[in-house]
Order: structure tokens, then C-alpha cells, then sequence
């Protein structure tokens, strides 16, 4: 097993088996709960279109991805600097670069989990609808490369800040702003600025994917302009992240 | 020679924190790096472990560069931070083979069992370190940092938090280590620690080596002497005032008061009295050495301006 191996699974007993993390999950599974029990039992939203449904839950799962990604991204490095066990981690023969990637690699195992968590429940509110084999794909497709991009970030703000809670405030101001399409009314998405932070926005080119996909019915490749977004974004932040690692003092 | 900092400097965010820094570690050799809270001591480490860069200055860890080749050096250095933090969800076991295996080595259970047994972990290793005492930690980063089998071993107050017998355990393990020719620094606020572990010492206030060499020389250099209790088991042979290496101050009743010269090591001393026929049953040391040195060079680097800045005991 390469060392970037080992570091990732332990990253992901950090998520699976600490209390700390199993209390993310948690968290993440309570939300979901909440959220498809609304969509399921609320006389006016139950009046939803099936698929505006399968819409809405994968929304919401990529912004609890975001932000599962960003606490993990975040811990990962001032939690442990925290802790007192990054610099054990620093001074083994290990290069920095495969410590970031075991790393990274536990934020994906993050994703992963939340991912197959959020499975049941886009089934049980899109089951006899259409489009939510499509939904579950879009989210895959599009929505990993945001969510797991916001782990990036996460660490990247570990590597920075001094404390986790410094980059836990930071990165969830840019979760919100980011998410903030979700919020937008139609008129000023519509406007001049609205048009160019969409553009530029991953949150945006997500759920604009997930709108053309799972609505309108288009093809995952016909939304090549919104993957390409994503994967400048993670792209860009992963260049981010390396760098910050390299510069990690003590 | 394993470690050498020659005229280190560094600043942390615009605010100098080392000014000057000497530092010397052989092989086989534990190296006391005493100072007061504050003083640079913990810097130091972060920088000859290159995790901080120097402003000026050499630091060599093993002949290499630690900013240039740390991973070359990471390979044979075993390191037990200040801050010893560990992944509480994980046994011992576990923990210490996540380490091994970052180190290329994959120990076998009764190796893994040999080093927790060594460092008195063996009845416990299954158990999650989270519910591990301040001891049983302290004792948990030992063994992570001698998994690698290290050629040196950087210990920041390796006693911490353990007992009587557990700091004594800890003390025949580094000695064990350093007669395999282990080079062992070792930063702590305990003077007993250093004065039963330590042949050579490097002081450092507010950033600057004060002083550095063997402890017996540092006291001769400072012309102090070390005061003992002796108590007889029957009258000595002699009344002299001084004899040999020692200068009789008091006497009361079974017990003696000495001075030691500062030029003689106390073994030999005793050893010499005893031939002339002294009954020694009991030997207590009452003050002077180490900890007196200590204190004068702390103190007076605190108050007198004039203090030189180049370390005594260097060249």
C-alpha cells in the first residue's frame, strides 16, 4: 500500500469511526431526513412536479457535500495542526505532495460516503418520477468536481489560517456566497452581473446542469460548458491546495 | 556529527525569535537544550527539523540540509514534539503501524509487541488512544518516534506527564539508545533529567546561546561548587578542613557537609575518600551544579545588558 493510500484511509477512519466525524454524518443524514420528509409530506411542495423534486434534493445534497467537503478539507489540516498530530504526519519520509494527495483523497472518500447516503434518499422522493436515474448521474458528474473542489479549498484554508475556526467562518461565508444561486430570484439572474457570476460561479454551473438535465430533460454531455466549469474550478483550487501545502510550517 | 547550528537566526512574522543559536550533536551522545519558557528552544527544534527556514545561519541534520533534503533526513530521525497529538480513534497497534509503514518498514506482531513492551505500552495496545492517560501518550510518541529505528532522536520534555518510574523507564531506554550510538536531543525543564541523561548542554536565553559544552567544564567555568551532604557511617580518619577534591564546611552529628571542587567529578571524588578510609553510607547533594549554573545565566542574562553575546564554551 503507496503511503498516499495509507493517509487517505486514515483519513477516512478520521470521518468514519472518530466521533467527530460520525457526528458530521449524522448531521448530514438528519438534514436529509428533514429535507425529503418536507418534500414528501408538505401540502404545497408534495404538489411539485416529480422531477422539480429530484431537482431540489440533489441541490441541497451538493450544498451539504460542499460543506461536509469544506469540514473535512479543513480538519484535515488546522484540525490536525490543532491537535498537535500534522507535525508527526510532516516529519515521516513521506513527500508533502503524497501527503496532500492521501489527503485529498480523504475528502473524496468523504464525498463518497455522502454520496451513497444521499442515494436512498433521492429515491424515496423521485422513485415514481422521471429523470432521477439522470439526477443521480448529473450529481456524479458535475456535482463531485464542485463539491469535492470545496474540500480543496477547505484545506487550503487549513494550510493559511491559524485556527479551524477561522477557516471554518471563512469557508462557510464562501459556501453561502457561492451557494447564493440557490437564493437568486429569476430577474436578477437574468441581469448583467447575475449573467457573469453565474458564469463564472461552479455553484451555478452545477445547478444549471441539474436544471437542464433533470427538468429539460438534456443529455449529461450536452452540458459540457457547466462540466467545464467544475473542472476549472478543481482544477484551480488544486493547484491552490498544493501550493499552500508545500508552504505549511510547522 | 549528527546535528550543528552554527549562528542560527530566525524571525516568525516580522517578530525575531532566534538571534543566535550553537548547537552540537555526536553520535551516541544525549545533548541537554535548556532554556526558560520562551527562550527558543521549541524554534530551534522546528528549524534544525525544517519545518522552519532560517534567516541566517547553517543548520546540518545528518550532513544534509533539513530545508533542502528533509525526507533523506526524515528517514532516520525519530521526533517526539512538544505537541504530541495522535489519532484518538486508533489503538496503539494500529497507530504505531500507520507510522512503521510510512517509514517503508512493516514490523511483525512480535517486534510491534517487543517496542510496546519497551516503552510500557504491552498490557494496553489494543486499547483507542483517546482513552490514554498523559503518560501512556507520552509513552505512545516514544515508540512512534523509535519505530523508524532512528540514528537521531529529537525529544521535546519526553517525561512529561509520566511517574517516578515511568520518567526513570524512559531514562534507561535513552541511555540503552544512546550506547547503541542513538544521538538523542533532548529539550526538557527538568534539570534531574538532564543532570542523570546529559554529558553536554546548551543554554538558550531569549534567542542566543548562552552557553554550551560538557556540564562539568560549564561549572568549572563558572568557578561554582557543588555542595553535598555525607553521612558517615563512623568517624573519618581525618579532621582536615579539605581533603583531597573536598573541602569539609559543617559538621553535625553522622553527617558532613562538603564542597566538591568544581574541577572533580563527584564519582571520583567519593571514590577517592572512600580509599582514604571515609565510611560513606549516604551521599544527598545540596545545591550548586546544573541547576546553580542555570540560574545564574537566566537570571543574568535578565538583568545585566552587558552580558556577553557569544556563547561561552564555544569557538
Amino acid at each position: 500500500m503507496t503511503a498516499t493510500s495509507l493517509i487517505a484511509r486514515k483519513e477516512s477512519g478520521e470521518l468514519l469511526l472518530s466521533l467527530r466525524g460520525l457526528a458530521w454524518l449524522m448531521a448530514v443524514a438528519v438534514s436529509l431526513s428533514l429535507f425529503g420528509l418536507l418534500l414528501v409530506s408538505n401540502t404545497e411542495l408534495s404538489l411539485l412536479d416529480n422531477a422539480q423534486v429530484v431537482y431540489d434534493m440533489v441541490g441541497i445534497v451538493t450544498a451539504l457535500g460542499g460543506l461536509l467537503s469544506l469540514v473535512v478539507g479543513i480538519d484535515a489540516v488546522a484540525g490536525e495542526r490543532e491537535r498537535g498530530s500534522l507535525v508527526p504526519l510532516l516529519l515521516t519520509p513521506v513527500s508533502r505532495d503524497a501527503i496532500l494527495a492521501g489527503k485529498l483523497g480523504g475528502v473524496a472518500i468523504a464525498w463518497a460516503v455522502m454520496y451513497v447516503l444521499a442515494l436512498p434518499y433521492l429515491w424515496a422522493v423521485g422513485s415514481t418520477g422521471q429523470n432521477l436515474i439522470q439526477g443521480m448521474l448529473v450529481l456524479a458528474v458535475v456535482g463531485s468536481p464542485v463539491v469535492l473542489g470545496f474540500g480543496f479549498f477547505g484545506m487550503i484554508l487549513g494550510s493559511r489560517l491559524t485556527s479551524a475556526r477561522a477557516g471554518l467562518f471563512t469557508g462557510l461565508i464562501t459556501l453561502i456566497a457561492s451557494a447564493s444561486p440557490l437564493l437568486l430570484g429569476p430577474s436578477l439572474r437574468q441581469s448583467a452581473i447575475g449573467r457573469a457570476f453565474d458564469a463564472v460561479n461552479p455553484f451555478s454551473a452545477a445547478v444549471n446542469a441539474y436544471d437542464a438535465v433533470i427538468i429539460d430533460s438534456q443529455t449529461i454531455a450536452s452540458q459540457w460548458p457547466h462540466i467545464a466549469v467544475a473542472a476549472v474550478w478543481i482544477g484551480l483550487l488544486l493547484w491552490l491546495a498544493r501550493s499552500a501545502f508545500r508552504r505549511i510550517a510547522r | 556529527m549528527l546535528i550543528e547550528i552554527v549562528g542560527l537566526r530566525l524571525a516568525l512574522g516580522g517578530n525575531p525569535i532566534l538571534h543566535d543559536v550553537h548547537l552540537s550533536l555526536h553520535e551516541g551522545e544525549i545533548y541537554g537544550l535548556l532554556g526558560p519558557n520562551g527562550a527558543g528552544k521549541s524554534t530551534t527544534i522546528a528549524a534544525a527539523l525544517g519545518l522552519l527556514q532560517p534567516d541566517a545561519g547553517q543548520v546540518r541534520v545528518l550532513g544534509k540540509d533539513p530545508s533542502v533534503s528533509a525526507h533523506e533526513i526524515y528517514g532516520a530521525l525519530g521526533v517526539l514534539p512538544e505537541q504530541n497529538g495522535f489519532y484518538d480513534w486508533m489503538s496503539a497497534e494500529e497507530y504505531l503501524a500507520f507510522f512503521a509503514a510510512l517509514h517503508g518498514r512493516h514490523p511483525g506482531p512480535s517486534e510491534m509487541q517487543q517496542l510496546a513492551a519497551a516503552v510500557g505500552l504491552a498490557p494496553r495496545p489494543r486499547q483507542a488512544i483517546g482513552t490514554y492517560s498523559l503518560g501512556m501518550r507520552q509513552r505512545l510518541g516514544l515508540a512512534r518516534a523509535l519505530i523508524a529505528e532512528p540514528t537521531v532522536l529529537v525529544l521535546d520534555e519526553p517525561t512529561n506527564g509520566l511517574d517516578p518510574r515511568g520518567r526513570r523507564e524512559i531514562h534507561d531506554i535513552l541511555l540503552g539508545l544512546a550506547g547503541r550510538g542513538v544521538g538523542i536531543l533532548l529539550c526538557t525543564h527538568l534539570l534531574d533529567d538532564v543532570d542523570r541523561l546529559c554529558r553536554r548542554v546548551g543554554i538558550i536565553v531569549e534567542g542566543r546561546t548562552v552557553t554550551e559544552g560538557a556540564i562539568a567544564d560549564l561549572v568549572r567555568n563558572e568557578h561554582r561548587q557543588v555542595r553535598f551532604r555525607l553521612r558517615l557511617a563512623g568517624e573519618p580518619p581525618s579532621e582536615l578542613a579539605k581533603d583531597g577534591h573536598v573541602s569539609v564546611v559543617a559538621h553535625e552529628g553522622d553527617w558532613w557537609i562538603v564542597d566538591l571542587d568544581p574541577a572533580a567529578t563527584p564519582e571520583a571524588a567519593w571514590r577517592e575518600l572512600m580509599f582514604r578510609g571515609w565510611p560513606i553510607a549516604e551521599i544527598a547533594r545540596e545545591s550548586g551544579g546544573l541547576e546553580d549554573l542555570y540560574l545564574a545565566l537566566t537570571e543574568r542574562r535578565r538583568h545585566d545588558r552587558n552580558f556577553p553575546d557569544r556563547p561561552q564554551g564555544i569557538r
